[in-house]
């Protein structure tokens, strides 16, 4: 029923879509009211078929029904709601209906504020895109292939060939394969619709320029086309941060980005869409570049769809940590592609000829070259990246089959780059407002110039900076932030809504700075014998048995339970035991790993990293451990760390081993086994504490038992309240073993079954009672006596000015926000 | 407009044919242990060899294990991380390093597994995430 339902729904959508399209084109060409009036009830249609199916996904997550594949493939029955709300867009169906819903909101925006030669084009090329991704979703058998993946398709649809399908059609599952424990993260409520939303926002610049090459109004389209490109590019680095920050907080892979494949995917767009402001914000003031603002108006959102197949049509699964699988959507995707880009540069070139052309050139000190230069600039980088990206398909012309370009690639080229933009920054700002030639520039430039050359000194002097490359990276950073800065600060006191664009720039200088010291300068937090060891190791002194050097270095720090090491010479860290947190996830340890100063002075602190078994892929013999890193955040410095092993790890997994070991022998060879485990007596007396191997024992108390189960012949019962508690662990348990004396035949017996400990394999028996001195006598069994170390292997990072990253982030997210409101308000008043 | 049209093309053509070079420099193709005697930074595929000692030692921090790449040649492997942690079920692995005599040194560990029940033959290369020893 549901299943009718959902997938009447979605299709009902996707005709909508097309039929709205339809009567887009032909008020596009008519112009004719009624036209538009029909469309936009057929648009509004699609929307609550639309909403209507995802309601109806929403419901079959929350209620588990596991037959379907997609509420299976990415739900569980234990999942807390905020993370089976963000189901609905954790798969790759639900995503595609998140990004039209987002775009359908959108597109009732643009019906009401568009003004009336753009509206008809615009609402018609956003219909279109709308057509495409709705196929995605659709499921409509056409012939052996299907029109895309219905969310609504059952397991039996979607996994024809699973053995325990073919043998019970009907199957349900108990329990779904759950939410991937990387992503039961409150990140993963967030991050994933921002960058949607800036998905489908990137789509407005690009049906504007649709229209004004549709209606042959090449000028006036930038106006309303600009807050929303503003507006999807503040959505892009926001989504983009959020990613970064959730990578480095969360994950292990100890940094903020990494040049992945998906994050890419987000970064190139809103480079060409930053490319497309710049080039717009020409064309407004000074009606030049109108070919530029199209194409990269155009090639914006061609980079949305095209990072889109990358990702999702599985061409990356090889070269990327989480890029989606093939859903067979490969052939879709590449026509939403085709289509995009053969649309748009279609009827640019169809159009090439009529396009304005300037007649006369720019010099070169004018803030139209500047700007200009400062978008291509933005542009080269963003194809370097795609490139970069690309190299599965690309690099085929160099080797079959290619491996991912080494890390460096980016690094190399982009780096340079984006140094250049940093200076084209600071003479577009000093052009932007102000008419100047050379002499009056180099005068105004005199302040700026000098105070970067002393702050830059400044930097390489304190940072001890020896690199030459670096020392033209910060004098170039610190060029865009000061000169910025400077005009900033004049602006403020003219009209502080202009200053949204000096303070991205501002922002971006900041974050060129943050990069380079959060990247140059990152250091292993490591013990002094490490550090030697590998410092000898990068002179080339270390030679293993067979007379090779050894390059590889060791960035692990081993603590022992309370022993302090020195790190760095900076800090005295201390591993004091761990916690059990069975309430967050189950089996997660809590360690707490101290901070003190070295010399003393200072505050300490205390990181709290976690390990945890992920119970999706685990098993009683095979337990897959994940981290949660820990990150103490400061404004100079972080502290970074994760529990790479630990002695509890350890022990959980020997057992693991044993269980399987278990498994595969007769069972007799498990039975000799527990026969000959140790064996311990303890006698206690109430409120004393006595250890064996990695326990202690506290007696708190014992008293008569009076339980009516007990046999009627029994004479004396007591039962023991015993605290055991492992060493390190400031989780405890208790036991209440009992001991009792029952009468059979005339004569005395004693019943005392052992009682388990908790999470262990042994077993504690009140063996026998004292009566005159009132000590109990434990026997323990199953563990071992001797006293296991207690360690902690950490990777440790000292991560210095991430703060400034996140601050030039922040600066670029405001410096658009103002442009927004700047740009919004004017075109408001126009209309 | 004459001269400039010409630095114009020019850098264009220098900036891309510089950018391709530099491209097709910095990635490679997968290769075997054979082949990845004389390389830097080589991209070796395989399968973990499970009949032979494997685990982290904590004596030496370092993950070591054996390979078998696919022309068949069995080679130890040494990472110098925690044991990835889905190590054992990942049916390939791509191991990023470089030979030093008969040793693999990774830097790098990418694990291909396989993922049930599933009719495309769906599979996915995971990064050597932090896992526990």
């Amino acid at each position: 029923m549901i299943k009718f339902f959902g997938e009447l729904f979605v299709n009902a959508a996707f005709l909508f879509a097309i039929l709205a399209a339809i009567g887009y084109f032909l008020y596009a060409r008519s112009e004719e009211d009624r036209y538009f009036k029909i469309s936009n009830w057929l648009f509004g249609l699609q929307g609550i078929f639309l909403l209507a199916a995802s309601g109806l996904l929403v419901y079959i997550i929350l209620t588990h029904q596991f037959n379907f594949y997609y509420v299976y493939n990415y739900t569980s029955s234990d999942l807390q709601l905020k993370y089976l709300i963000s189901a609905f867009w954790g798969g790759q169906e639900g995503s595609f209906m998140l990004w039209v819903l987002f775009s359908i909101l959108i597109g009732l925006g643009l019906m009401k504020w568009t003004r009336e030669a753009y509206r008809g084009p615009v609402l018609f090329f956003l219909t279109l895109t709308h057509i495409f991704i709705l196929s995605m979703v659709s499921g409509i058998p056409l012939g052996d292939a299907t029109l895309g993946a219905s969310p609504f398709r059952t397991l039996a649809e979607a996994m024809p060939n699973a053995p325990f399908l073919q043998s019970n059609p009907d199957f349900v599952p108990q329990d779904g394969k759950g939410l991937n424990d990387l992503l039961k993260s409150p990140w993963m409520m967030i991050h994933p619709p921002i960058l949607f939303l800036g998905f489908s926002m990137m789509a407005v610049p690009y049906c504007f320029a649709m229209a004004a090459l549709w209606k042959r109004k090449y000028n006036e389209w930038v106006g309303p086309a600009l807050p929303w490109t503003l507006g999807a590019n503040v959505a892009l680095l926001t989504a983009i941060f959020l990613g970064g920050y959730w990578a480095y907080v969360t994950l292990s892979f100890g940094g903020y980005w990494a040049w992945d494949p998906v994050e890419n995917a987000s970064f190139v767009p809103w480079l060409l869409g930053t490319a497309g402001i710049h080039t717009m914000i020409i064309q407004r003031k000074s009606s030049t570049s109108q070919k530029a603002s199209i194409i990269f108006a155009i090639l914006a959102y061609v980079a949305i769809v095209y990072e889109t197949f990358l990702t999702r049509s599985g061409i990356l699964s090889d070269a990327s940590v989480h890029s989606f699988v093939d859903l067979g959507l490969y052939n879709q995707l590449v026509i939403f592609m085709l289509a995009v880009t053969g649309i748009g540069l279609g009827l640019f070139f169809y159009r090439y000829k009529e396009l304005p052309r300037q007649n006369k050139e720019s010099k070169l000190l004018s803030r139209e070259f500047m700007t200009f230069a400062g978008a291509m600039m933005l542009f080269l980088i963003g194809l370097v990246i795609i490139l970069g990206t690309s190299s599965p398909i690309i690099g085929r012309l160099f080797v079959e089959n290619p491996t991912p370009p080494e890390v460096s690639f980016y690094n190399d080229w982009t780096m340079p780059m984006a140094m250049m933009t940093a200076i084209l920054t600071v003479f577009g700002q000093y052009l932007f407002w102000k008419r100047q030639d050379a002499e009056s520039l180099a005068r105004d430039l005199t302040l700026p110039v000098a105070l970067t050359c002393v702050v830059t000194l400044a930097s390489i002097i304190i940072g001890e900076v020896r690199n030459i490359y670096y020392m033209v990276y910060l004098l170039t950073a610190w060029f865009a932030l000061i000169g910025n800065a400077i005009i900033m600060i004049r602006l403020i006191g003219k009209n502080p809504m202009l200053i949204g664009g000096a303070l991205s720039h501002v922002g971006f200088g900041v974050l060129l700075l943050g990069i380079l010291a959060s990247s140059a300068y990152n250091n292993h937090l490591l013990d002094p014998a490490t550090r030697q060891y590998n410092a000898a190791i990068k002179s080339g002194n270390v030679t293993d048995e067979q007379g090779f050097r050894k390059t590889q270095t060791v960035d692990f720090l081993e603590l022992k339970l309370n022993e302090p090491k020195v790190v760095n010479d900076k800090y005295r860290v201390t591993y004091e035991g761990y916690t059990l947190k069975d309430q967050a996830r189950p089996g997660q340890q809590e360690y707490r790993i101290k901070f003190e100063p070295a010399d003393g002075e200072g505050r300490q602190f205390t990181l709290n990293p976690q390990v945890y078994p992920m119970l999706a892929s685990s098993s009683a013999q095979n337990i897959e451990w994940s981290v949660d890193p820990d990150v103490r955040t400061g404004l100079l410095s972080d502290i970074y760390l994760y529990v790479s092993g630990s002695s509890y790890v350890q022990q959980k997994n020997e057992e693991a081993e044993e269980r399987a070991r278990q498994r595969r022998q007769v069972e007799p060879a498990a039975a000799s086994l527990q026969d000959s485990a140790k064996t311990h007596k303890i006698e206690i007396a109430r409120g004393e504490t006595a250890s064996v191997g990695p326990f202690d024992f506290t007696l708190k108390e014992y008293s008569q038992e009076t339980d009516e189960s007990l046999q009627d012949s029994t004479v004396i019962a007591v039962r023991a309240n015993i605290e055991v508690t492992q060493r390190g662990s400031d989780s405890s348990a208790s036991v209440y073993p009992l001991f009792s004396i029952y009468q059979k035949d005339g004569k005395n017996w004693s019943y005392a079954p052992p009682t388990g400990i908790p999470g262990h394999s042994g077993t504690v028996q009140f063996s026998s009672v004292d009566p005159s001195t009132g000590k109990v006598e434990l026997t323990i069994r199953g563990v071992d006596k001797e006293v296991q170390e207690q360690w902690v292997l950490l990777v440790a990072e000292e991560k210095p000015f991430i703060s400034i990253v996140w601050l030039g982030t922040f600066l670029l997210m405001g410096g658009f926000s103002i442009s927004i409101f700047r740009h919004w308000g004017r075109e408001r008043k126009k209309g | 407009m004459k001269p400039k049209l010409i630095i114009g093309i020019i850098a264009i053509v220098g900036f891309t044919s510089l950018l391709m070079y530099n491209f097709g420099n910095s990635i490679s193709t997968y290769v075997n242990f054979e082949q990845a005697a004389d390389m830097n930074n080589a991209h070796v595929v395989g399968s973990w060899d499970d009949s032979e000692e494997y685990g982290f030692s904590m004596e030496s921090k370092q993950f070591v294990f054996h390979m078998k790449d696919e022309a068949g040649n069995v080679r130890r492997v040494v990472y110098p991380q925690s044991k990835p942690n889905n190590f054992e079920q990942a049916d390939r692995l791509v191991v990023i390093g470089s030979m030093e005599g008969d040793v693999f040194y990774a830097d790098e560990m990418l694990m291909k597994c396989p993922s049930k029940y599933n009719n495309a033959d769906e599979a996915q290369f995971e990064k050597a995430n932090a896992g526990n020893s």
